[in-house]
């Protein structure tokens, strides 16, 4: 029974950071139609730029346990500029040039994107070859429960992780529900064409879905660096097809769809790592199983509408 | 007041009256550059160090290597100027060519310490050599911005057969040469020569320029032209001349281990060409069939960690490693009923995370896992195993040559399958399906065989590619089939050209040959690869060996009509536009 419990809040816990990655799939996504292949590479790039703003740019004295209140929410905004510079530059450089091409030209160039993100950053960041350890004793209450025979536990920084990203979903939805910009974001991804004719500059509605899909991913890698206590330049890959597959199972453009996604993918990680045949070392191919016969047999996901016909 | 010519490449308008003085300048100064001290002063012979120095006053006018290369690259402009040849074309490629060269003659001296190529003096002598010749090459880019390009002259492909013949023969036999000179060029790379890099960079650049310059007096597609119409005779030409390269001074061991790598992977990404470059359908998990392929070859290959004891022949072993393969294309490809686009790319990008985990986790003691399966003996055939040097009367040819003939057979089999599939009805189906699905539906063709078929041939390709890697790197792990193998198997078709034969192959050796060349940068391999994909879909989408009689889906139209070469303003001006007016 602990165990159980234990891994679901484990799931949660992963759910949560997924969420916050998937989100910015899925709006970019819901906009211009492109699997943004790099976005994963922006949250670990996130992840690498908060530890340096911990390791070079925070005084010696802030960086012991009791500064905590004042170092995260730093390091927090280090790794969420750095991912929104580089989510801006990305679209800037990489994507619109290619806005009318053939849909396979963006999809190749992300792929390119994110093997340059993740080679410049094991190549240039001090160490980044092998992972690079979080300050451990920063954030690091845990706390107990008995349950039956064993114990529960979980950790400040999990508990952080579940709140932030349901907060930033819940955020995230009333500014694109209720904002100017939010409605004008909604049109420039119903109908890029007309949106233009209403009056909504689309270039500047794509570059604030980048800007805040950034932030979001940027923050993910700050959460994770701190939970999880190092960073790894593979991390962008691997997160990056989760929250992909999140943002899929949850039906691609839909906040809610990515949040449920999110959580979905890390309970399932966690639970068939747990109780399927062949345990953790299988734990992925459920994942990518589960992504393939979403996309095979609900492509539009558990709240997504179905698929225009694109020309 | 007329506006000037609006060229679609340059933003400056030169005027026409400096296109002489500009374009016969140019030449001169090349000649003078060329002549003139370089601080590389490197012989093809000498350590860049060594003689990168001002040593060139004791001898002042010998000239060789790519001293040789700038001369001669003048010479051709001042002499283009009084023979009837679209004279812009030439010049900009020559003028292209000599910035190359003498760009990398200046920076790499500069990145070594050495001091900039024009003022690094051993006290009172200038070595003005590389800036001369560059601003010789600006001139003659220059001299060519003077008016729009002029049509490639398309010459008469009706010439009597013979003469055909010959041309083929000797274009193909100097193709020959110019590989096994570029192999050779500053040697191996990595310790024993750390400037193989630029000396290789220089030659390349020097060769793009003069390849450009035939291009662009239509000698290479009136080459071209002559091998479509002699189709089998250039096809035999072309193998027998592959086959002549243990011959060259490129005959190493090095050279063939390597040359062999190519092929597979060439074999590998002709096989991905069906996939993406005819039916246009983003594979990105490819390097499973690979490696599916290499696995069932391994077992099948009486390795002591093989699982099942059984020594099959070398040719039983890859039939089944590509049926296999082939087996589990049509299973990867079943999804494409149903899954369009980038969906479908990310279903095969599942599918190939899959296979690597399945192997890593050595399903059914099939893989070995992290064990691999090691030692998977050479093929042998008629006593004479494939891993040693042959001795053929009194010639001593060096050892992997065996594979590199099995090879070179292998990619032309792979190449006659493909050129034949895409010209029949099947070919032509998948080329309907990536121009527009649902027309081609409506058309009566039958979408879902074409394309699951298009995965089985696809992988089987890759499956018999597999057998042959197996047994030649004798060791089949898991971590030989990652993701990014998939990558570099998409960038060589990529680059090469999606829907080309020979862009595939071209692909393939050149991301193989160039880490060879250019080992001081091998930890940015790839990041390069990265930063060519994404260069390449933004400047020239159709890759470096479009496929001449269809433009691939990449290099078509934009949603406003615009074609996409014209979108940017560095590329040319599309060639074909030229030629079609």
């Amino acid at each position: 029974m602990a165990t159980l419990l234990q891994q679901l809040i484990n799931g949660l816990v992963l759910g949560g950071l997924i969420a916050l990655i998937a989100l910015g799939y899925t709006m970019v996504y819901g906009i211009i139609q492109l699997i943004n292949f790099a976005h994963g590479e922006v949250f670990m790039v996130g992840g690498f730029a908060s530890l340096a703003t911990y390791s070079y740019v925070l005084p010696e004295s802030w960086r012991d346990h009791g500064h905590w209140p004042i170092a995260l929410p730093l390091m927090a905004l280090g790794g969420a500029v750095v991912a929104v510079v580089l989510a801006v530059a990305m679209e800037r450089l990489a994507y619109r040039p290619l806005r009318n091409a053939p849909r396979l030209a963006p999809l190749i160039t992300a792929l390119g994107v994110s093997v340059i993100l993740k080679e410049a950053v094991r190549l240039w960041y001090p160490g980044a070859t092998a992972p690079v350890p979080f300050p451990r004793a920063f954030v690091d209450e845990q706390f107990r429960f008995q349950l039956g025979e064993g114990t529960v536990t979980i950790g400040a920084t999990a508990i952080l992780m579940i709140v932030v990203s349901i907060l930033g979903a819940i955020i995230l939805q009333t500014y694109i529900t209720r904002s100017r910009m939010g409605r004008a974001m909604r049109a420039t991804a119903q109908d890029p064409d007309t949106a233009r004719l209403m009056g909504v500059n689309p270039n500047r509605t794509i570059v604030l879905t980048f800007t805040i899909g950034g932030a979001l991913a940027g923050l993910a890698g700050v959460l994770y660096g701190i939970h999880i206590t190092n960073v790894d330049t593979e991390v962008g890959f691997l997160y990056g097809i989760f929250a992909f597959t999140a943002a899929v199972l949850g039906g691609v453009g839909s906040i809610k769809g990515a949040v449920i996604g999110g959580f979905a993918i890390g309970l399932i990680k966690t639970l068939s790592g747990q109780y399927l045949p062949g345990g953790t070392q299988y734990d992925l191919v459920w994942i990518f199983v589960l992504l393939i016969v979403v996309l095979v047999f609900r492509p539009q996901g558990l709240f997504g509408e179905p698929e225009r016909v694109r020309a | 007041m007329s506006k000037p010519t609006n060229s679609v490449t340059g933003s400056v308008a030169i005027p026409p009256g400096l296109a002489r003085p500009l374009g016969i300048g140019g030449g001169v100064l090349a000649i003078l550059g060329a002549l003139l001290p370089w601080v590389t002063f490197l012989l093809n012979d000498g350590a860049y160090p060594d003689k990168a120095t001002l040593q060139f006053f004791d001898a002042p006018y010998a000239v060789s290597g790519f001293r040789l290369h700038v001369l001669l690259l003048g010479v051709v402009a001042i002499v283009a100027h009084f023979i009837p040849v679209p004279l812009r074309r030439v010049l900009r490629a020559l003028g292209w060519g000599l910035i190359g060269v003498a760009a990398v003659n200046i920076v790499f001296p500069l990145v070594d310490g050495g001091g900039f190529g024009a003022i690094t003096s051993d006290g009172t002598n200038f070595a003005f050599g590389g800036i001369v010749s560059l601003i010789a090459g600006i001139a003659l880019v220059l001299a060519a911005k003077t008016g729009p390009l002029e049509p490639v002259p398309q010459w008469k492909t009706s010439v009597p057969t013979l003469v055909a013949y010959a041309v083929l023969v000797v274009s193909f036999v100097a193709l020959l040469l110019v590989v096994a000179m570029m192999l050779n060029a500053g040697g191996q790379g990595g310790v024993g020569n750390p400037y193989a890099g630029p000396i290789f960079l220089s030659l390349l650049a020097f060769l793009a320029g003069v390849l450009g310059a035939l291009h662009g007096i239509g000698l290479t597609g009136w080459i071209s032209g002559l091998s479509d119409k002699h189709k089998w005779f250039s096809v035999i030409v072309l193998v027998l001349v592959a086959l002549a390269l243990p011959f060259t001074e490129a005959g190493t061991d090095y050279w063939m281990t390597t040359a062999a790598n190519i092929g597979v992977y060439a074999a590998t990404a002709i096989g991905l060409n069906i996939v993406v470059g005819l039916a246009g359908l983003l594979d990105l998990g490819y390097v499973a069939f690979l490696g599916i392929g290499a696995f069932v070859a391994a077992n099948f290959s009486g390795a002591a960690a093989a699982a099942f004891d059984i020594e099959l022949p070398f040719v039983v072993a890859a039939i089944i490693a590509a049926v296999v393969a082939g087996i589990f294309g049509a299973v990867v490809g079943s999804p494409t009923l149903r899954v369009r686009g980038d969906y479908l790319a990310i279903v095969t990008l599942a599918f190939g995370e899959i296979f690597k985990k399945a192997a890593q986790n050595n399903i059914g003691g099939l893989t070995g896992g992290a064990n691999a399966i090691p030692n998977v003996p050479p093929i042998n055939w008629f006593g004479a195993s494939f891993d040693e040097s042959l001795t053929i009367g009194s010639l001593e040819l060096p050892s992997g040559v065996l594979y590199y003939v099995l090879i070179i057979v292998l990619v032309a089999l792979v190449m006659v399958v493909f050129a034949n599939l895409k010209n029949s009805r099947i070919g032509r189906a998948w080329i309907a399906i990536r121009e527009d699905e649902d027309a081609a539906r409506a058309m009566g063709i039958k979408t879902g065989q074409a394309k699951i078929l298009a995965f089985l041939i696809g992988a089987t390709l890759a499956g018999l590619a597999g057998a042959v890697f197996a047994h030649k790197t004798s060791t089949v792990a898991y971590d030989s089939f990652q993701f990014i193998e998939s990558v570099t198997l998409l960038a060589a078709v990529i680059l090469g050209g999606m829907g080309s034969i020979p862009g595939a192959v071209l692909g393939a050796a050149l991301l193989l040959v160039l880490p060879e060349k250019l080992r001081e940068f091998s930890d940015y391999r790839l990041m390069l690869f990265g930063l060519a994909l994404v260069l390449i879909m933004r400047f020239r989408p159709q890759g470096l060996v479009p496929d001449r009689h269809r433009r691939a889906e990449l290099a078509d139209e934009g949603a406003d009509g615009v074609p996409i070469e014209e979108l940017n303003v560095h590329d040319t001006p599309g060639d074909e536009k030229a030629v079609t007016r």
